[in-house]
C-alpha cells in the first residue's frame, strides 16, 4: 500500500471487539479507518465524509439494519463506492451478492481480507478511469 | 317369513283341521241318522207284522171259539169269539193308523176287515139260529169264508215282510255305506291334513332354515369383518373367558383363537407397566367395575406367549344387552412398538433439525471470534512494540473465552444428565438468547427478558434449552419484523391440580393465532412455515414438558405492547420424570 495516499475503509460490524481488531489490522496494513457499530450510524458517517471513503468493509448480520440493506442504501448515495461484505453468514441471499462488489467469508484470514480490498479498490480504479 | 305371515300360517294350521273335522263328523252324522231312519223303518215293519199276526190269532181264536161251540153247543166256547171282538177292532185301529201313510197297505187291511166284517155277519147268523149248526153247507161256507180272512191276512203279512226285507237290505247296506264313508272320510281326511300340516311346517321350517341362513350368513360376515380389522381385537364373556381372537390379536399375543378360546382373559392378554414391568390391572375388571369404555393406561407392554415384549395402545369396552347387562368385553388394541421407535427417531430428527436452524447462528458466533483470532495472530507476528503486544494477546484471550463459551452452551445441547439437575431457569433462558442473538438481531427481533423471580427448578437443561429454543424461534417468526418479544419468568403458586413451580411466558408482538390453527399446534407433522419447519416443534416440546410434569398453553396475548400470542409454559419445581422417559430417544 501507498503511505502517501492512504485509503479510507468504512469499517461497519456490531462486534465491538472484532471491529477494534480489524481496525488495527487495516491501520496496520495502511489504511485510514472509521468505524460503525451498525447500519444507521455507517450511513450517517458516509454522507458527512462525503466522498473521502474509498471502500467500505460491511458485515451482514447486524441488529436493527442488517448489510444487505445498508449496502442497498449506500448505492443510493453513490453508485460507484467499492463494498466489500465480510461476514461470517453462510447462507447471504443472491440479491445481497449482486449488489456488493466481492464477498468474503470471516475467518478466512487476514492476507486474504487485505487481498480482496486490494482486488476491490484495484477493479474500481480501472473503471473510474475507463469512465472518465 | 314376517311375523305376521307366520301367524297366518299358525292359524291355517289351526283352523283348517278343525274345519275339515267338522265337515267330517256332520258328514258321518248324516250317515249316522240315515242309519238310524232304517232302522226306525225297520222296527215299524216289525210292529205291524206283530200287530198282522195278533190280529190273525185273535180271529183264529173266534173261529175256534165258534166251531167248538157249533160241536159242543157248550156256551163257554163261545168266550173266546166274544172276548176277542173288541182286541181286534182294537188291532185294527192300531193298524190302520201305523200304515196310515201307505194305500196299498192300507187296501190290503181293509181287504181283511171286509172279509173279516163279512164272517163276523156270518157267524153272528149262524149263533142265530141253532139250527144252522149242523148245516154243513153253512159250516162249509163259514170255513170258506175263514179262509178268505186268513188268506188276506197271510197276504198282507207277506207283503210286510216282504217290505221289512227290503228294509232289512236296505238298513244293511246303509250300515255298509256308514262304514265306507267313515273309514274313506277318516282316510281321506287324515291324508288332507298330513298333507296340509306338512305344507304348512314345510314352509315354516323353509322361513326358519332361511333366517337361521340369514342369521349364519350375518354372523359370518360379522366375524369377517372382525377378522379384517387391521387392529386387534380380543372378545370376552362376561366371566373374562376368551370367545373370540382376530388374527392380528393371535399374532402379537402369539395364541391361537381355538386355543385360546374358554380361557381366562388374564392368561392371554399379559400386560404389565412398560417402565416398572409391574403387571398393569386386567382390563376385564377395569370394565366391570367402571361399566364403561376405557382407554388402557400409557405405557402399556403387551407379552405375547413367546415373551416378545411390545408396546401397545389398547381401550376396552363392555358389550351390553338391550336391557344393559354386561354380556361380554371387546378389546381393541395395536401394537405401537414401531410408531414409538418412530416418535423417537422424529423426536432426535427434530433435535437435528433445531440444532441445524442454529447453525448459522453458531458459524457466526464462531467465526466472529475466530476473525479476530487470526487477526490478531497476523499482527502479532508483525508488531514489535511490547506493550501493543500484550494488548493483543488479552484481545485474542477474550476472542478464545467467547469460542469457548459458545462450544460450551453447544455441547450442552446434547450432553444430558440421567437424572434431572437443578435449572436456573432465568440463567438457561439467557444461554439460549445468546446462541439465539445472531439470528434475532438478524430478523430485527427485539428480546426482553423479564427474571421477576430468580428460580430454580429441576430438570433436564438440554430438553428445556430445545423447548425455549423452539418457543423463542416461533415467537420471533410470529412478531414479524421488526417484531419484539417478552419473556417473563414467575414463580407459580400451587393450587390442587398443580404442584408449585414457575411460568414463562413469551409473547410476541405479531398477528395472534386463530382458534383453528391454535387446535392443530401441537399435532406433529403441522406447520405454518411451509417448507422452512419441520412441524415437529411444537410436538416435541410438549412432550419434554409433559415429561417434566408441566404443561404448555397457547393464547393470544393481553398485554397492550404485545399484540400477538401468549405462550405459557409451567413446570414444576420438583419434576417426577425420570431419564429413561418418552423423549430420550430409544433407536433399536
Amino acid at each position: 500500500m501507498e503511505k502517501s495516499a492512504p485509503f479510507t475503509v468504512l469499517c461497519v460490524d456490531d462486534e465491538v471487539l472484532g471491529l477494534q481488531i480489524r481496525k488495527a489490522l487495516l491501520e496496520h496494513a495502511g489504511f485510514a479507518v472509521i468505524t460503525a457499530l451498525n447500519g444507521q450510524e455507517a450511513l450517517a458517517l458516509f454522507q458527512s465524509k462525503n466522498h473521502s471513503i474509498q471502500i467500505v468493509l460491511l458485515d451482514y448480520l447486524m441488529p436493527g439494519m442488517n448489510g444487505g440493506e445498508v449496502a442497498l442504501k449506500l448505492r443510493a448515495l453513490d453508485p460507484e463506492v467499492p463494498i466489500l461484505m465480510h461476514t461470517a453468514c453462510v447462507d447471504l441471499p443472491d440479491e445481497v451478492r449482486g449488489l456488493v462488489d466481492d464477498v468474503l467469508s470471516k475467518g478466512e484470514g487476514p492476507q486474504a481480507l487485505l487481498h480482496r480490498m486490494q482486488q476491490v479498490l484495484e477493479a474500481s480504479q480501472l473503471a473510474a478511469k475507463r469512465g472518465k | 317369513m314376517k311375523l305376521q305371515e307366520f301367524q297366518r300360517v299358525l292359524r291355517q294350521a289351526f283352523l283348517v283341521p278343525i274345519l275339515t273335522l267338522l265337515a267330517l263328523a256332520g258328514i258321518l252324522l248324516w250317515q249316522i241318522a240315515a242309519t238310524q231312519k232304517a232302522q226306525r223303518w225297520l222296527d215299524h215293519s216289525d210292529e205291524i207284522s206283530g200287530e198282522i199276526a195278533e190280529l190273525e190269532s185273535l180271529i183264529i181264536d173266534q173261529e175256534t171259539g165258534l166251531r167248538g161251540y157249533e160241536l159242543t153247543g157248550d156256551a163257554t166256547m163261545l168266550v173266546p169269539f166274544y172276548s176277542a171282538a173288541q182286541p181286534i177292532q182294537g188291532h185294527f185301529a192300531q193298524l190302520r193308523r201305523q200304515i196310515a201313510d201307505d194305500p196299498v197297505k192300507l187296501r190290503d187291511l181293509e181287504r181283511i176287515s171286509t172279509r173279516y166284517e163279512t164272517w163276523l155277519s156270518f157267524a153272528q147268523a149262524i149263533l142265530s139260529s141253532p139250527a144252522n149248526f149242523t148245516n154243513r153247507n153253512l159250516n162249509r161256507h163259514g170255513g170258506e169264508l175263514m179262509y178268505a180272512v186268513r188268506d188276506a191276512v197271510r197276504q198282507m203279512a207277506r207283503a210286510e215282510d216282504q217290505s221289512r226285507q227290503q228294509w232289512l237290505k236296505h238298513t244293511i247296506s246303509q250300515e255298509r255305506r256308514e262304514i265306507v264313508v267313515l273309514l274313506s272320510g277318516t282316510a281321506l281326511v287324515g291324508l288332507m291334513l298330513s298333507f296340509f300340516s306338512l305344507s304348512r311346517l314345510h314352509k315354516v321350517s323353509g322361513a326358519y332354515r332361511q333366517s337361521l341362513f340369514l342369521l349364519e350368513k350375518r354372523g359370518e360376515k360379522l366375524r369377517t369383518i372382525l377378522r379384517s380389522i387391521g387392529d386387534a381385537v380380543i372378545v370376552c364373556q362376561a366371566d373374562g373367558s376368551i370367545e373370540f381372537m382376530n388374527p392380528v390379536a393371535e399374532d402379537l399375543t402369539g395364541w391361537k383363537e381355538e386355543e385360546a378360546a374358554g380361557r381366562a382373559l388374564a392368561e392371554i392378554f399379559r400386560i404389565v407397566n412398560e417402565e416398572t414391568n409391574e403387571p398393569a390391572e386386567n382390563p376385564v375388571e377395569k370394565v366391570r367395575r367402571l361399566k364403561k369404555v376405557i382407554g388402557l393406561a400409557n405405557h402399556t407392554a403387551l407379552i405375547a406367549r413367546d415373551g416378545v415384549r411390545r408396546i401397545i395402545d389398547d381401550s376396552a369396552a363392555p358389550i351390553l344387552s338391550q336391557d344393559g347387562q354386561m354380556t361380554g368385553i371387546v378389546l381393541v388394541f395395536r401394537d405401537v412398538t414401531e410408531k414409538r421407535r418412530a416418535e423417537a427417531a422424529l423426536a432426535v430428527s427434530e433435535k437435528l433439525a433445531v440444532a441445524g436452524r442454529l447453525a448459522a447462528s453458531i458459524a457466526h458466533e464462531i467465526h466472529n471470534p475466530l476473525d479476530s483470532i487470526g487477526n490478531l495472530h497476523y499482527l502479532l507476528a508483525q508488531e514489535k512494540d511490547a506493550a501493543r503486544r500484550d494488548e493483543y494477546l488479552k484481545m485474542a484471550q477474550q476472542e478464545l473465552d467467547r469460542t469457548l463459551q459458545i462450544s460450551r452452551s453447544l455441547l450442552s445441547l446434547y450432553r444430558e444428565p440421567n437424572a434431572p439437575v437443578e435449572v436456573n431457569l432465568g440463567e438457561l433462558l439467557s444461554s439460549v438468547l445468546l446462541l439465539l442473538r445472531r439470528r434475532l438481531d438478524h430478523q430485527g427481533t427485539v428480546v426482553t427478558q423479564q427474571n421477576k423471580d430468580n428460580i430454580v427448578i429441576e430438570g433436564f437443561p438440554a430438553e428445556l434449552r430445545q423447548v425455549f429454543t423452539n418457543l423463542i424461534l416461533n415467537a420471533a417468526e410470529a412478531a414479524g419484523r421488526p417484531g419484539k418479544i417478552l419473556i417473563q419468568i414467575s414463580r407459580s403458586v400451587g393450587n390442587d391440580s398443580r404442584a408449585p413451580g414457575v411460568t414463562v411466558e413469551i409473547y410476541d408482538s405479531g398477528a395472534g393465532i386463530s382458534p383453528q390453527v391454535a387446535s392443530k399446534l401441537f399435532q406433529p407433522f403441522f406447520t405454518t412455515k411451509g417448507s422452512q419447519g419441520t412441524g415437529l416443534g411444537l410436538w416435541i416440546s410438549l412432550g419434554i414438558v409433559q415429561k417434566h410434569g408441566g404443561s404448555i398453553h397457547i393464547g393470544n396475548s393481553d398485554l397492550p405492547e404485545y399484540t400477538g400470542a401468549c405462550v405459557q409454559v409451567y413446570l414444576p419445581a420438583r419434576t417426577l420424570a425420570t431419564a429413561q422417559s418418552r423423549s430420550t430417544p430409544y433407536v433399536g
